[in-house]
């Protein structure tokens, strides 16, 4: 086992580097690269070259690609072009937001998608049944952007229950229990319609992974030996067949990141998501390097953790 | 279900020999696509699907043969002609500037539908391909191959997408369509590649090698088509997928833009006026919501269809 994560994690920072240097690449091979974005059209080719030679830009890419990647590998990815900032600082401004969205949702979507495929797969075939598999075709059929457009309309502005942008009212200094109630008031339609989707994906694994683990012989043990209903469900079934979920959450990691990108920018959420859009808009590639680098770490690592919590919760997974 | 049901599903080889005992328990003689065939028509959820698919190509790309208003015809001459409401005139309305969304709701959904198909076609060829490879081939190729693909998965998708959108395409529907396909071949090629390890031990396999097939013919000739199941399933829910992504990328701005249309941008362009013309927004939204469905419908119908452990249900 120790040298099985021992390995895993080896294989993991080799993509991590590989993945660097192909968006490195990537990202000064664009054309309208750094240097058309935050110079001044107007600039003399002295200031131009000064200005080059302080980013570092008149450098051989290798060149450029080491002192980045070393930099980073400290926590320390450059100035923002458009902030004049240190990319850590701006970064760091957004993350507890988009931290708050995405574990909020990522937890929501749990709970409910194992709520709902549990539901469904006990009572297969009925008009339960029928109904949450209908819905949940309708939750995977759905752009998140168009249930942000939905959610905003219908909640928002016709029936005034919960704000539509942003994460606080402006204007309004509340004592610190009221900013909290206003914050998880704006904090709900984002939550909500990030969610969603991954409900409905995640109850269809649940669903059929709890079929297969109810017709096996040690649950029909079980309730010979007169377990009841619900502890049969909760102790013996569910153990076994949160499993394959496990997986496909973790695959699913860089989708909800997606997603909360894509929720952030409809909703104005001031997190990270809403950044990169702003940075692209502004070509601030510092920026975007960042986030995308932050973004791999974090899919790479749940990767990693779900193989290994995928051997934890299943005894009869054995790594060598 | 009753017998004669289970009996439709059961192998023809293993039902021969009953020949001369029972004839009465011996269906017809039925092709292996014949039986698949039976299996996705009485799914009636697919079979809804597939008529939804069929009905909205035929609204997409024969409707404006009947449907002569052209789609860029502005009419800013009298203020009552922009945000009509639905009307025998202007079937779903007209937008802003008096352009009548039912045609532009066709002429987005010709290039919606043309994404979503066409990048499917381009990602299933390069994810077969290179899935294909690295199974057969195995070893250093294989892990080559394989690495490569985790880079590509490793990303969270949208941004990729985003990043490459705002500074490589001309927002054509064809750098759309390269784009978009740049980043989705990576679940065929790992599904095929799984197909290919196991079917490339079969004795099948083995048997044309020894009768001198090569490497490419094996490939493509003998085991390819037995791998075509899961492809097809994996292609046609990748068409909706794939019409999602031009959407999300049509909505920001990075994907097709204006004046030329997709439902995405149909979308983005109505919901200003959601509270006076909500009709802007809702109908293309619907339309990509009711392709996505039919997609995922038929895909699953298909799944079904295909699968031989599907015969007890």
């Amino acid at each position: 086992m120790g040298r099985y994560i021992i390995r895993r994690l080896l294989q993991a920072l080799l993509l991590l580097l590989l993945f660097s240097l192909g968006m490195f690449a990537l990202i000064h091979l664009l054309p309208g690269g750094p240097e058309q974005v935050i110079f001044n059209p107007r600039l003399s080719a002295a200031g131009r070259a000064a200005l080059r030679a302080r980013f570092g830009l008149d450098d051989p890419i290798y060149l450029q690609y080491l002192k980045w990647i070393g930099n980073a590998l400290i926590g320390n990815f450059g100035f923002s072009f458009a902030d004049n900032q240190p990319v850590t600082n701006v970064i760091a401004e957004r993350f507890p937001a988009t931290l708050e969205l995405f574990s909020t949702a990522l937890a929501l979507a749990l709970v409910v998608a194992i709520v709902i495929g549990v539901l469904s797969a006990v009572r297969q075939g009925t008009v339960t049944d029928y109904t949450l598999t209908t819905l949940a075709y309708f939750g995977i059929s759905m752009p998140i952007f168009l249930f942000g457009l939905l959610a905003q309309d219908i909640f928002g502005v016709y029936l005034h229950w919960f704000p539509t942008s942003g994460t606080q009212t402006l204007g309004y200094t509340f004592d610190p229990f009221n900013a909290f109630i206003d914050h998880l008031q704006h904090l709900i339609l984002p939550m909500l319609v990030l969610s969603i989707t991954f409900i409905a994906q995640w109850s269809r694994y649940m669903r059929s992974s709890t079929i297969e683990v109810v017709k096996q012989d040690y649950m029909r043990t079980a309730r010979a030996k007169g377990v009841a209903p619900v502890p049969l469900l909760v102790r013996h079934a569910l153990r076994n067949s949160v499993i394959p979920l496990i997986t496909v959450v973790a695959i699913d990691f860089g989708a909800v990141a997606g997603g909360a990108a894509i929720t952030e920018g409809v909703f104005q959420w001031h997190g990270m998501g809403l950044l990169f859009l702003d940075s692209l808009d502004t070509r601030d590639y510092p920026v975007l390097l960042a986030i995308l680098m932050i973004g791999a770490v974090f899919v790479i690592a749940f990767n990693l953790l779900a193989d290994i919590l995928y051997a934890v919760m299943d005894p009869r997974i054995r790594y060598s | 279900m009753d017998i004669s049901d289970r009996l439709n599903v059961t192998p023809v080889e293993e039902v021969e020999p009953f020949l001369e005992v029972t004839p009465a328990l011996v269906q017809k003689r039925r092709s292996q696509g014949r039986i698949i065939f039976d299996r996705f028509i009485r799914n009636r959820a697919a079979i809804a699907g597939a008529l939804a698919l069929i009905l909205l190509f035929l609204f997409c790309f024969l409707g404006p043969l009947l449907w002569r208003i052209d789609t860029d015809a502005i009419n800013v001459t009298s203020a009552s002609s922009s945000l009509t409401a639905p009307s025998l005139q202007h079937p779903f309305g007209t937008d802003d500037v008096g352009r009548d969304e039912f045609a532009r709701v066709m002429a987005g959904g010709r290039v919606s539908l043309l994404i979503g198909l066409s990048s499917m076609f381009v990602a299933i060829f390069f994810g077969v391909g290179i899935g294909a490879f690295a199974g057969y081939y195995g070893g250093v190729i294989d892990n080559l191959l394989m690495r490569f693909t985790d880079v590509v998965l490793a990303v969270p998708l949208y941004l990729l997408l985003f990043v490459l959108s705002a500074s490589f395409t001309d927002h054509t529907p064809k750098s759309v369509i390269i784009l978009i396909s740049l980043l989705t071949w990576t679940y065929a090629a790992r599904l095929v590649r799984g197909e290919f390890l196991a079917l490339k031990e079969r004795e099948f396999v083995l048997a044309a090698r020894t009768i001198g097939a090569r490497n490419f013919r094996l490939m493509v000739r003998h085991i390819l088509p037995n791998a075509a199941g899961p492809i097809i399933v994996n292609a046609t829910l990748l068409v909706g997928a794939n019409i999602i992504l031009e959407s999300v990328m049509s909505y920001f701005g990075f994907g097709i833009q204006p004046p030329a249309s997709s439902w995405g941008n149909l979308v983005s362009d109505g919901q200003g006026f959601f509270d006076v013309a909500p009709w802007l927004v809702l109908t293309p939204g619907l339309l990509i919501f009711l392709t996505v469905l039919s997609f995922n419908l038929v895909g699953d119908g298909l799944r079904d269809a295909l699968d031989p452990y599907m015969t007890e249900r």
